[in-house]
């Protein structure tokens, strides 16, 4: 019954910096099934951010297997894979990322610009975006007349607005206040739950882990097998 | 491209104060570059009018200075195509004050309709012309600068012909071009000169204005002319009146050469200036290039945003100089018509569609390699950089 949205098998991932190597990524396999929350979590350099961009395939991997939503992405050419992205993902910055010569109802709208709905109809699909993360009164506000929590709020309704099945999030409360967090959380928690969503949320916060259904562990680029953490974990 | 207009077109005055710099200085080079595209078209491309394009001047093959002898005429007047010859003695003089400046020039008056039939005069007024010795014709354009009425005197102070004469005006001549001139009798002039002594002066022509039995006839009419005087001791020269006219801006040296120097200095600096415009808010943009990018937009996408808002800028830039041109070229073109018929100096289709063009070339050109650059960008090295 329970259908691998997301699978990778030996995903290694390199970096060349200066005449040194960094293994970023050393042979993960991670399934991820359809409908699950999972949280990333691992000291900082372990690896978190570099599954997600590869995940979402913003880079590619040094060596391995990637199969999400049923699409081998070593495969794809590159416009083949920003039109997937467009379609499949919905990406969450830490940094919220808004365009900000753009209102908050533009922002929203810009990912369906690249789809065939009209622009009544990216009006509309933009607006129930933002009524569903509770910015109904603020479409026409630009992102410096935003809340921090505003703003993110209003990155997830841009990442929602294709429908995507995927949610990726990096660190989506590491510069938010406690308030502002939870706000986002309860979000997050609410469109796997309600909507469907499968989420991965990479995380550094144990309370934010706790909205997921299911934590797992990153230590000096491995996955580590589910239910197990880094030695040192609790010291932390 | 189309959808994405609104967020090019706010980018593009996102940063005010350098946006409008860089617009008014694109605006100004293009205004430059306007008018000397109207000064070019008008010097060497525009067409004759249709009645001076029925003209042919011949002059002394050495120089303007150096006349021709009167018997040449009657001989000029036998070549095949020829409808009609006059006398056209450019006098020159001092009207008051030597800024007054208008063509002046001694013709023969039975004439002068038949070889000018854009000039029209009311009847009793030509009448009163022809029959006066000692009265001019004047173009409209001149007597309502001078504010000069039928009956009133004109003084002129001889240079070139050390006389000094004094006209009545008799006739008022309305025509769509050329209305500047102060036109008087021949004999009136030659007279003088042989009455106060200079024999030497008299019976020598300036010109002579041609009528042909149509303008195809231009190229076998000046070859015969100048062919029949060639080893005569004052050969001729005969061209076209808009060639002649032309060769009048010969004397401030290969003015195509110039104009051609100066517009691609222009081009070219202005492009520097675009182009140093573009790579800092490219510079700007990286990281909105990651974002749009991980929303989707490909490589081409991305381009065409960031092309998008210098040719919306250079464009802007563009049409403003257009419109500063044509508010120049229509003060422009109230200004003496004495060489050059300035009353074509109006920003034609051709050169506005010009100018446009070179401010969509400047737009693309400026733009194309930090765009390009930027485009290409990985995704997290764009995402990477930090306002
Ligand atoms: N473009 C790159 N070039 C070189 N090294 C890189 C690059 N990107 C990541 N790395 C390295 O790969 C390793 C993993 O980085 P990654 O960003 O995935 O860590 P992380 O777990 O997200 O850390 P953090 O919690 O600090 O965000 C780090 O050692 C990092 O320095
Ligand atoms: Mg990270």
């Amino acid at each position: 019954m329970s259908e691998p949205i997301i699978q990778t098998r030996g995903l290694s991932k390199e970096f060349a910096r200066d005449q040194f190597k960094v293994v970023a990524l050393n042979g993960a396999d991670l399934t991820v099934d359809k409908g699950e929350f999972v949280a990333l979590m691992g000291p900082s350099g372990s690896g978190k951010s570099t599954l997600l961009h590869l995940i979402a395939a913003m880079d590619r991997p040094t060596s391995g297997d990637i199969n999400v939503l049923g699409q081998n992405l070593r495969g794809l050419s590159e416009s083949a894979i920003a039109k997937w992205r467009n379609a499949h993902i919905g990406f969450v910055f830490q940094s919220f990322n808004l365009l900000p010569v753009l209102t908050a109802l533009e922002n929203v709208e810009l990912p369906l610009k690249l789809t065939k709905l009209s622009k009544s109809q990216r009006i509309e699909h933009a607006r129930r975006a933002l009524e569903l993360v509770g910015l109904a009164d603020r479409l026409d506000h630009t992102p410096r007349q935003l809340s921090g929590g505003q703003e993110q709020r209003v990155a997830i309704a841009r990442a929602i607005v294709t429908d995507p099945d995927l949610l990726l999030a990096d660190e989506p409360t590491g510069n938010l206040d406690a308030v502002s967090a939870r706000e986002v959380l309860t979000l997050l928690g609410r469109l796997n739950r309600e909507f469907g969503k499968t989420v991965v949320m990479v995380t550094h916060d144990p309370h934010a882990a706790r909205a997921a259904s299911k934590i797992r562990y990153l230590d000096k680029g491995a996955l580590l097998p589910e239910g197990q953490q880094p030695e040192d974990w609790e010291v932390r | 491209m189309l959808q994405h207009f609104p967020l090019i077109w706010k980018n593009s005055v996102r940063n005010k104060r350098r946006s409008l710099l860089t617009i008014v200085s694109i605006a100004a080079s293009l205004c430059l570059l306007a008018v000397l595209g109207v000064l070019y078209h008008v010097f060497f491309l525009a067409d004759a009018a249709p009645e001076q394009a029925q003209r042919l001047i011949v002059r002394n093959k050495v120089s303007l200075t150096n006349p021709l002898p009167l018997s040449y005429r009657e001989k000029i007047k036998q070549v095949p195509g020829v409808a009609e010859v006059m006398i056209y003695q450019w006098f020159g003089g001092t009207y008051i004050d030597p800024s007054n400046f208008f063509a002046r020039a001694a013709i023969e008056p039975e004439k002068l309709l038949n070889v000018y039939s854009e000039y029209k005069v009311p009847d009793d007024q030509w009448k009163a012309f022809v029959a006066d010795r000692s009265g001019c014709l004047l173009g409209r354009k001149t007597a309502e600068r001078y504010n000069l009425k039928i009956g009133d005197r004109v003084p002129l102070i001889g240079d070139i012909f050390p006389v000094n004469l004094t006209f009545t005006v008799r006739a008022i001549y309305d025509a769509y071009r050329d209305n500047e001139n102060l036109l008087f009798h021949f004999e009136y002039l030659n007279e003088s000169m042989r009455t106060s002594g200079q024999i030497g002066r008299s019976d020598l022509v300036g010109t002579y204005v041609i009528r042909m039995t149509g303008p195809e006839h231009a190229a076998s009419i000046s070859r015969a002319i100048d062919d029949m005087f060639r080893n005569a001791p004052l050969p001729t020269k005969t061209e076209t009146e808009r060639a002649f006219e032309v060769s009048f801006l010969a004397f401030i040296g290969n003015v195509k050469l110039f104009m051609m120097v100066i517009s691609a200095a222009i081009t070219f600096t202005i492009l520097l200036v675009a182009a140093n415009t573009m790579a800092m808010s490219v510079r700007e943009r990286l990281r909105e290039v990651g974002v749009l990018k991980t929303l989707g937009f490909t490589q081409g996408g991305v381009l065409s945003i960031l092309m998008g808002e210098a040719i919306v800028i250079s464009l802007l830039g563009g049409g403003i100089g257009l419109g500063l041109a044509g508010l120049l070229c229509r003060g422009l073109s109230g200004l003496p018509s004495t060489f050059v018929d300035m009353t074509r100096f109006t920003l034609t289709p051709a050169v506005a569609a010009g100018c446009m063009a070179v401010a969509l070339v400047i737009g693309v050109v400026s733009s194309f390699v930090p765009a390009w650059n930027a485009s290409r960008r990985n995704i997290l090295e764009a995402l990477r950089v930090t306002d």
